[in-house]
């Protein structure tokens, strides 16, 4: 393979990588900004939409777990991946919800560490209630059939990247520009933001902020549902991708800049596309250098690229 | 009745006594002056009335319109009618003039009104209203509140308002940090806004100020009502002034 076609694969493999961890940290960021709310538990999200979208596009069958001791090892509705798209947001919509109303909502006022506590618990509570129910092991989740090659399109087609890579980045960007859209030109939106700043203020204008507040974080879990059905197919599907994705999308949110969606895009591809290169360059210390970098980002602009110095009082 | 009655309220922050058996009224239509030194007690006041950061006020009651609104949460207080510019002005400095002046209309959508007691009846101003009114808001509406001058800052706060459905206007310290220039134009702004028929409470430190526009007058000392009586009568009661406002 030449070198310029190996390093437009590294670079769109990180573009891909990033997309995942961009949809992550736009609902953490936002929920961040907003509810000034820390959710360790938002990588339970994001393995919720892997396990949701798994068992509504194909049929498995577990070699392991609860559910298989019982005798329902044989699972899932075989839909395909177009209805898991569509059905895995508004589940995971859902959850968050609840999530906001029945965790969120008696912690808002606590301290920082009390929430990261709270939420990391429950985030190792729904990852050991699937490994109980599915089994440890991995779960096949295989990209669709009419996804798995290069698209037939020239040019890209001598790159060995999967279609279902493009879809990623593709359904990535229409969701956030929906998302931006929204925060940028609703009524909605300017309450998120003037909440961002100010939150008693906007209190002191009539509005009663626990409404749109709790539509935010539902929006945020059905973008990490959605980063788990698309994200899926591209790594081994087991109990632990939950909290092993959460670290790098909280990394993504703080090398941005918190309560920033240009923040969280540009944190998300910085992320992606370094990976990526070190991965392909000096994999040893790809770990090491993601971090790092990540740290020395924080060190010169604590606040992160595009986050603003100062909180509102 | 009074449009807003503070009946006799103690409050307190942890074990502080702040307001001590502190009464005020304020009347439909007049321009009420709530005056006294740093720490005396105005803000609490207001404070105890629009429900941020609210002490605990564990006797005595606020009435608004006849109703008890004491302890009730900032933003139903605001339903009811009560708008308030906060010290220090407090625009949001991301959003533009225009969206500052939208997002007071926006506590009247469905989405948020839905199942919440709302009494308030004033009218709201209309936008082309505020760009008449403060012609210089008109010029900057696209530009971000963070831009603005303090003046213009201080007029974008009124004139947000003065967006909601107002009954009742809370001024806090709306002269604060301008220049001298500047607080004949707030002036003539507050007037205005009285003319349209707007009832006003101000609260001021600075008393010369605030005597010029007002009908009536309380001096507050130590959390207790000190001086109660119309403007003129503070004018000409040189001891009150001296001892409790400095002028």
């Amino acid at each position: 393979m030449s070198f310029h076609i190996e390093a437009i694969t590294v670079l769109l493999n990180g573009l891909q990588q990033g997309a995942i961890y961009i949809l992550l940290a736009v609902g953490l960021s936002i929920i961040l900004g907003t509810l000034k709310f820390v959710n360790f538990a938002h990588g339970a999200l994001y393995l919720i939409g892997t396990y949701a979208g798994l068992l509504i596009a194909l049929e498995v069958n577990l070699t392991s777990g609860q559910l298989q001791a019982w005798g329902f090892g044989q699972l899932g509705l075989g839909l395909g991946y177009i209805p898991a798209l569509l059905i895995v947001p508004f589940v995971v919509f859902v959850v968050g919800l609840a999530m906001e109303r029945w965790v969120v909502e008696p912690f808002k006022n606590r301290p920082d560490t009390d929430q990261i506590l709270v939420t990391f618990g429950l985030a190792i509570i729904v990852q050991e209630l699937f490994r109980a129910f599915f089994g440890s092991s991995s779960l096949p989740f295989s990209q669709p059939s009419w996804a798995q090659g290069p698209p037939q399109v020239p040019f890209l087609a001598a790159i060995p990247i999967s279609s279902w890579r493009y879809y990623v980045i593709g359904i990535t960007a229409v969701l956030v520009l929906i998302v931006y859209l929204l925060v940028e030109f609703t009524d909605f939106g300017l309450v998120v933001r003037a909440g961002t700043r100010d939150p008693e203020m906007v209190e002191l204008l009539g509005i009663r902020l626990s409404r749109p507040y709790i539509v935010v974080f539902g929006i945020g879990a059905a973008l990490a549902g959605v980063a788990g059905v698309v994200g899926g197919p591209l790594n081994p599907v087991n109990p632990t991708i939950g909290n092993e994705i959460l670290v790098p999308a909280f990394l993504t949110v703080v090398i941005g800049g918190v309560g920033s969606i240009a923040g969280a895009v540009l944190g998300g591809v910085l992320f992606g596309v370094t990976q990526a290169v070190l991965v392909a360059t000096y994999s040893a210390w790809a770990q090491v250098g993601l971090y790092a970098i990540a740290a020395i980002v924080l060190l010169v602009r604590p606040q992160g690229l595009l986050g603003e110095a100062e909180v509102a009082p | 009745m009074s449009l807003l009655d503070v009946d006799a309220v103690d409050a307190y922050y942890g074990e502080s006594h702040i307001l001590r058996d502190l009464s005020l009224t304020v009347e439909e239509g007049e321009v009420c002056a709530l005056l006294g030194r740093n720490g005396a007690g105005k803000t609490t006041t207001l404070r105890s009335i629009s429900g941020a950061k609210p002490p605990e006020v564990r006797d005595g009651t606020v009435r608004f319109k006849g109703d008890d609104i004491t302890g009730l949460p900032a933003d139903d207080v605001a339903m009811q009618g009560i708008s308030l510019v906060p010290e220090e002005r407090r625009v949001f400095a991301n959003l533009t003039v225009e969206e500052n002046l939208r997002i007071a209309e926006v506590s009247r959508n469905t989405s948020n009104t839905w199942r919440r007691p709302r009494t308030a009846t004033g009218q709201s101003m209309s936008t082309e209203q505020v760009y008449e009114d403060f012609p210089r808001l008109g010029e900057r509406k696209t530009q971000k509140a963070g831009t603005l001058s303090g003046g213009e800052q201080q007029m974008l706060a009124i004139a947000r308002a003065l967006k909601q459905s107002t009954d009742l206007l809370l001024l806090d310290e709306p002269y604060e940090g301008l220049a001298p220039k500047i607080v004949e134009d707030v002036e003539a702004a507050i007037e205005r806004i009285s003319d349209q028929g707007v009832t006003i409470l101000l609260v001021e430190q600075n008393a010369a100020a605030a005597i010029k526009i007002a009908d009536r007058a309380y001096v507050v000392d130590q959390g207790a009502v000190v001086f109660d009586g119309s403007a003129t009568e503070l004018r000409d009661d040189d001891e009150t002034r001296e001892r409790y406002l400095g002028v």
